[in-house]
């Protein structure tokens, strides 16, 4: 599945030093693949499914909290991509259509369950006023802790800086692209981006 | 006296190895130098639940063929 080169390549996010590429596939992923190819079979779709189910996945996952909703929603998703593919027109990238499909997605869900519940967005005080050492590198004892930690920093978070940090945290978005996903400028993104990184950087150091 | 000072030395060493042995068990902690790195390797450990694309295929098997368009009925073409 190619997407548009000249999306892909402008403003790129740096990647960290000795930052894997998600490409580069582990032993667990191509079991994996190779398991959608039985259950999928030789298709476009499938290689959709392939290249994009991660990516889905985790944003649905830390957008929702919840890792069965996230299975319901990546689900969905993906239904509705099969069944709009032939209307995708290649304006954007394949990632950038699944992602909008995603965030629309969650929000209609997160808005439905908002209206039953009534709930107050998280205390912004909690990390405005944190002392954190943001500049300081982030540290997590083990793998399984950090996912929880993630989710409960990202849960305090405005949600539009949670859903900047996802969106720039994938290698294949550039600022552009993620600037068209949240409708504002790319230096716009890149000004927020700052705050955003700040704030759960403190609410990330709270949460040991 | 001699005796008591080597076991005291030996109980010493065995302690130091220990130690050292204890803390090549342990895990390195992770580090990350930005909120986008650390959401990439956990984004890079989180795996897919393998149900979905079973559920998928289930689901698309249900999907009702797309009736073709016009033109490609026209053509002839059979679509996806």
């Amino acid at each position: 599945m190619s997407e548009p080169v000249a999306e892909r390549k402008s403003s790129h996010p740096p990647r960290a030093p000795g930052q894997r590429r998600e490409e580069e596939r582990t032993p667990p992923a191509a079991q994996r693949d190779d398991l959608i190819r039985t259950v999928l079979g030789e298709s476009e779709f499938a290689d959709l499914y392939t290249e994009h189910s991660r990516a889905i996945y985790y944003l649905a996952l830390r957008l929702l909290s919840d890792p069965q909703k996230a299975e319901d929603a990546t689900h969905d998703v993906f239904l509705k991509a099969f069944r709009k593919m032939d209307q995708f027109r290649g304006e954007s990238s394949w990632r950038t259509w699944l992602y909008r499909i995603t965030i629309n997605h969650c929000r209609n869900l997160q808005q439905s369950w908002n209206d039953r519940h009534m709930l107050s967005n998280a205390d912004e005080a909690v990390w405005e006023n944190a002392a954190a050492k943001t500049d300081s590198p982030l540290r997590v004892l083990e793998t399984k802790e950090l996912g929880e930690r993630i989710q409960k920093a990202l849960d305090a978070l405005p949600g539009e800086y949670r859903l900047l940090l996802l969106l720039v945290a994938d290698q294949q978005m550039s600022y552009e692209q993620v600037g068209a996903l949240t409708e504002q400028s790319a230096d716009a993104v890149r000004g927020k981006l700052h705050r955003a990184r700040k704030a759960f950087a403190a609410l990330f150091q709270q949460s040991a | 006296m001699n005796r008591q000072t080597k076991l005291n030395s030996q109980q010493q060493h065995d302690e130091q190895q220990l130690a050292a042995a204890r803390q090549m068990q342990q895990p390195a902690p992770l580090e990350f130098a930005t909120p986008e790195e650390m959401l990439r390797h956990d984004a890079l450990h989180t795996a897919v639940p393998p149900t979905i694309a079973f559920r998928l295929q289930e689901s698309i098997g249900k999907t009702p063929a797309r009736p073709l368009s016009w033109w490609r009925r026209l053509l002839g073409g059979s679509g996806r």
